[in-house]
């Protein structure tokens, strides 16, 4: 809502208030002011001039060349196109430097070979009306080299609040004078102190409601023999300062009144009101469509209400007039509506209509049901004096849904108890009676009644609130609620969460955060089956964009996006994980079913952030990863030595990640449950994204994590006599992993055997082909005794026999056992 | 053997007496203390030969002796001073960086989510969590918001059907709670929420932390205090606070809570929009329409609620001008915090 002090002053005096005052005192009261923006301050250097004389330009027919006094005693030469430029006139001179408000920037220049210093404006190029026929024609009394601004009395200041939807009474200059009375003890005067009520006797129209839940009230009267033309100056402004664009005389002053009094008004040219008679009904089945008056044709619903004439419709009711109906040049006669709709019909009806008026905002959250008349009075009032009309002495005001004043009850003590404070019964009364209610009291509780504007007071909450901004907020006090102790539980998957991600940071991670929604075209990109269950996803309905039109199914595709994002801008090394949720819809229209996954993703550089000089140039792999995976489930004991990560090497026929290599991937298990995956991603997917490097990824699924035990934390012994190391080198069939040898040994169950681990695997020149050296290394020790020679020996001799056999394994050349 | 020892101290001490530079310490060091061949290594090995009746005697003389020997070395040895440290002084280049294996960082969103969680469970407050994608129902009717209210306008809400859609606040959760359980409660519920609105100051995808408070006798200056100490904690300093009627659907009276611009401390610059003041939070008394459709006497329990923006308040800590670059992930971004 915008509004000017000028206008706000005609309802109450704002003596003693400056504007940002007053923007902070309406703040407070809660009508947040958004902006206070002197007016007019870029017409400072627009001065009044007089055209001394006019001679015609030598290169254009419609330029002149006018010599004008500035009143500093020099004579300028200013270049004009306007046709009613004549010698003597004053108008209104824009000199070099100002900017006008359509953002013009008048400098010297050159017109057709001829110089001009500077621009005489018309009245919409000074943002003053819609008036652009020529350039302003001023009183000639008019003192030269004045600025304009102050000459014509323009300097004012607009103030602009964004109301809450619960204020719709301070959509209006009124209402927002009776909260400045508030305030500043003075109630806010209205232009039309009384109205006399109309008998309709003597009309020559009918109004018909035959949907009165949907109108409570309808009234219009008749004006005659209106003159169309420009509304004045001073009303023009207000309604530019207000927002609103000028049409013509009637136009304005329909929405002059409106923001003035809060109440939308509309005006039907009366001689497109067939049978002179008004019907507010619903469409009839044949009427489908119905075209505007901005000229658009909209499709009628059949619970729309709409203003009609004996036999079509002229208006979709408090939210647009119609084409047909539309006051025009030629309108002599007027119909005039002041009305009252129903608040959630309207708000329906502009919704699918999808035209948010100033008048539809103000009817759907409701508009005052008793300033009906004084409106259409006011209106009537300015419609003769500035279009020349004749207001018919009867009116018509349909009133079916009169309701009494509401009265609530208030106690005093639930106020003090709910807001923290105590006040009296008197201040309480003080307080409500400053903005209009009127208070009796009866045995200590209070009876309110609630004034017809305030329509979002209904209960007794309602009052307190009332009460409380009243008060000031700030002047309630500061106190800690009494409550007693309490140890909540912890959510686990919270503890979780937190516990992951501070383990993945000190890993080198960092963590991302995505957007939930993503393109429905990376589930192809990512070659998802169409039979995948991931392709089950929550559609968005509205999604800004095609790009965020699902709720991802899996958490791949935005850390593959931050790390094109990341290469693009020359990083080296990429590292990051997510935890969040993923979305799959198992049953259309119900809620889907939201996990939290752990995500990470690795490209580039092993060491990204580290110091060069000690981490030469080495590009992470899939170890990288495997590794910090196996370090993450361990210090979160998922797994230990004796229960440790496995990780399962995927069947082609169950292999559903199609975004992975196949031969890189693997299950991640722990404890023989399931619990998500660990690969590299197919170079055809990655180049899908913009990607041209490795990318190793691992997806766990923490809905599932969470059902595994954490294993215990438990002591045992440290060993009290020295472990013996033993060493093995084995030419072994290259396609036999690794892993197989050492799982060869520890399936022996040797109790001496205290670890075993791999410390080389090669292949190279020196190897036979077809087979690989592995070295490994194992560690024994006994709990009771220094190990000897003699006892090792025969252990290890046992495990090098048992790999040779199993693995058709030989002693590599020149090793020793 | 006693005088041995008595003997054997004396020559040490006068040994270490001569001594200058560090060669002639660092061979008194192998004659006397050096573990092969040192003379108080050989006492102690001799001591095995000793008669068992006097052996623990004469190792406890022993030992001291050993003792003695050495703090005069250490003294002697600081004596010398500087002149041992120095040693080598060309040959290390300390000037080289520090040898580490770098750490990653927590998104900024999740460190400040995660440090205005911790503040209010310091107060006390549960955390709970919900579904992001949520039935109209929670989201607005259990919230005072029914079908067509104008108060769904100020949220832009993204539908997945008619019924079903994308949380705009993670206020459903009061709802949830209030619905399972009986007073007392304390709550904060955080989490992501979505808006169809995308520009420099909006992102679709946000993220807020909701709390919420119910009790007998709990009022608006309850409400105060808990922002307050609240804000106080986060901002790490005492700023001033600004209460402001508002409107929400769920809560009467509604404020809004600025504190004072931590860019211009309040003498009013770009941030702030030169008022001083920067809106950080919405919040309220429970109105008594949510209590009474979970089945609570509005007369017998009152409560507070109120709701944050993660990304304003880390954008006010750290002085981030840009909300999108949240959602960026880039890394020097990301390394900032």
């Amino acid at each position: 809502m915008k509004f000017t002090l000028s206008w706000l002053s005609n309802f109450v005096s704002l003596e003693g208030i400056d504007a940002q005052l007053l923007a902070d005192k309406l703040t407070m009261l809660g009508l947040e002011v958004d902006a206070v923006e002197e007016l007019f301050t870029d017409l400072d250097h627009v001065i009044c001039a007089r055209i001394e004389k006019v001679t015609k330009h030598p290169n254009a027919d419609k330029l002149t060349i006018c010599e004008v006094n500035t009143g500093s005693g020099d004579t300028l030469q200013i270049i004009c196109g306007a046709p009613n430029v004549r010698e003597g006139m004053i108008s209104a001179l824009a000199l070099p430097g100002t900017v006008l408000p359509g953002g013009v920037k008048i400098k010297k220049s050159k017109v057709r070979g001829e110089v001009s210093h500077g621009m005489l404006c018309s009245s919409r190029e000074l943002g003053l009306s819609e008036e652009h026929a020529g350039i302003l024609d001023l009183n000639p009394d008019l003192t030269l080299g004045t600025p304009v601004n102050r000459a014509l009395g323009l300097r004012d200041t607009m103030i602009e609040v964004d109301l809450t939807p619960n204020r719709p009474d301070c959509a209006s200059v009124l209402g927002i004078a009776r909260e400045v009375g508030s305030f500043t003890h003075q109630s806010a005067r209205l232009p039309i102190k009384e109205v006399t009520s109309f008998s309709g006797d003597s009309v020559d129209f009918k109004i018909i409601v035959e949907n009165p839940e949907l109108c409570p009230r309808y009234a219009a009267r008749k004006i005659s023999g209106v003159h169309i033309g420009p509304s004045p100056d001073w009303m023009q402004r207000q309604l530019l300062a207000a927002g609103m664009r000028p049409i013509n005389n009637v136009v304005d002053i329909t929405n002059f009144v409106m923001l003035e009094l809060g109440q939308p008004l509309h005006a039907f040219d009366f001689n497109t009101i067939e049978g002179n008679t008004i019907v507010v009904r619903c469409p009839r089945d044949t009427e489908t469509h119905f075209t505007t008056l901005d000229n658009v044709e909209r499709v009628l619903e059949s619970d729309m209400l709409m203003i009609c004439n004996e036999h079509q419709p002229v208006a979709v009711a408090g939210v647009m007039g119609g084409l047909e109906s539309e006051v025009t040049d030629t309108t002599v006669d007027v119909l005039l509506e002041s009305a009252c709709f129903n608040p959630v019909s309207i708000r329906k009806t502009a919704r699918k209509l999808n035209i948010p008026s100033e008048a539809s905002y103000r009817f759907e959250r409701g508009v005052d049901p008793e300033i009906t008349l004084i409106a259409l009075e006011r209106a009537v009032q300015l419609l003769e004096k500035y279009a020349n009309g004749k207001g018919f002495p009867d009116a018509l005001d349909v009133y079916p849904g009169k309701k009494d004043m509401l009265t609530l009850s208030l106690r005093p003590e639930r106020v003090n108890n709910l807001l923290g404070i105590q006040l009296d019964h008197a201040e309480i009364i003080r307080l409500l009676e400053s903005i209009e209610f009127e208070v009796s009291e009866l045995d200590g509780v209070l009876n309110v009644q609630v004034p017809s504007f305030r329509v979002d007071i209904e209960r007794e909450i309602d009052l307190v609130e009332e009460i409380a901004r009243l008060v000031g907020f700030n002047e309630i006090p500061t106190t800690l609620p009494k409550i007693g102790m309490d140890s909540p539980k912890k959510d686990p998957m919270r503890v979780l969460r937190k516990e992951i991600a501070d383990i993945m940071t000190s890993m080198g991670f960092y963590e991302a955060i995505n957007y939930s929604f993503i393109s429905e075209k990376f589930l192809d990109s990512l070659c998802l089956a169409d039979n995948d269950p991931r392709r089950k996803t929550t559609d968005l309905l509205n999604p800004l964009s095609e790009d965020q039109g699902v709720m991802r199914p899996i958490m791949l595709p935005g850390l593959l996006e931050n790390i094109r994002h990341n290469l693009n801008r020359q990083q080296t090394g990429v590292k990051l994980f997510e935890i969040g949720k993923t979305f799959s819809q198992q049953v259309q229209g119900e809620l889907p079913k939201e996990n939290y996954h752990l995500a990470g993703v690795l490209c580039g550089d092993r060491y990204p952030f580290a110091e060069q000089m000690y981490h030469s140039d080495t590009l992470a792999d899939l170890f990288d990863l495997k590794g910090s995976v196996q370090q993450l489930l361990s210090v979160l004991r998922f797994s230990n030595e004796s229960s440790p990560t496995h990780w399962q090497v995927l069947a082609q026929e169950s292999f559903d990640a199609r975004y992975c290599e196949l031969a890189t991937t693997l299950e991640i298990v722990v404890q023989n449950i399931q619990i998500g995956l660990l690969g590299s991603i197919r170079s055809d997917v990655l180049a899908d994204f913009g990607i041209k490097q490795p990318v190793y990824f691992f997806d766990i699924d923490l809905n599932t994590l969470l059902t595994v035990n954490r294993l215990e934390k438990k002591f045992s012994s440290l060993p009290k006599y020295p472990a013996v190391k033993r060493d093995i080198a084995l030419l072994v069939p290259a396609d036999i992993p690794a892993g197989q040898l050492l799982a060869g040994i520890n399936d022996l169950k040797e109790k001496m055997v205290e670890s075993v681990c791999l410390f080389d695997v090669y292949k190279g020149q020196t190897i036979e082909k077809g087979y690989k050296s592995v070295a490994i290394s194992v560690t024994y020790r006994a709990e009771n005794k220094t190990l000897n020679d003699n006892a090792v020996d025969k252990i290890h001799k046992k495990i090098v026999d048992k790999l040779m056999s199993q693995f058709n394994a030989r002693y590599r050349e020149g090793s020793v056992v | 053997m006693e005088s041995e020892l008595q003997q054997l101290k004396e020559q040490a001490e006068e040994a270490l007496q001569n001594i200058n530079n560090d060669q002639e310490l660092e061979s008194f060091r192998i004659q006397y203390l050096g573990r092969k061949g040192g003379v108080i290594t050989g006492l102690m090995r001799r001591l095995s030969s000793v008669d068992k009746a006097d052996r623990p005697r004469f190792g406890a003389l022993a030992n001291s002796l050993k003792n003695e020997i050495e703090q005069l070395f250490e003294q002697k040895k600081n004596a010398l001073g500087a002149g041992l440290s120095t040693k080598g002084a060309s040959d290390i280049d300390t000037s080289l960086p520090g040898r580490f294996l770098p750490f990653g960082k927590l998104h900024p969103i999740t460190q400040v989510m995660e440090e205005i969680c911790s503040i209010f469970e310091s107060l006390g407050f549960a955390v709970a969590e919900g579904p992001d994608v949520e039935t109209d129902y929670y989201n607005f009717e259990a919230l005072n918001i029914p079908p067509h209210h104008p108060a769904r306008d100020m949220h832009d809400t993204f539908y997945v059907t008619d019924s079903i859609l994308l949380r705009t606040h993670t206020s459903p959760m009061q709802a949830r709670i209030m619905e399972k359980q009986d007073p007392p409660l304390r709550y904060i519920a955080p989490g992501k929420v979505y808006r169809c609105d995308s520009d420099i100051t909006h992102t679709p995808m946000f993220h807020q932390v909701e709390g919420f408070l119910v009790d007998k006798q709990v009022s608006f200056a309850d409400l105060k205090g808990v922002l307050t100490s609240f804000t106080h904690h986060m901002f790490e300093k005492e700023l001033a606070l600004r209460f402001r009627p508002s409107f929400f659907p769920f809560t009467e009276p509604s404020a809004e809570v600025d504190i004072a611009c931590v860019i211009c401390e309040g003498k009013g610059c770009r941030v702030c929009k030169k008022t001083g003041w920067l809106e950080i939070l919405g919040s309220g008394l429970i109105d008594p329409e949510v209590m009474r459709m979970v089945g609570y006497d509005p007369d017998v329990y009152s409560g507070f609620a109120f709701g944050l923006g993660v990304e304003r308040i880390a954008m006010l800590k750290y002085g981030i001008d840009d909300i999108r670059l949240y959602y960026e992930n880039d890394l020097r971004f990301l390394s900032q915090f």
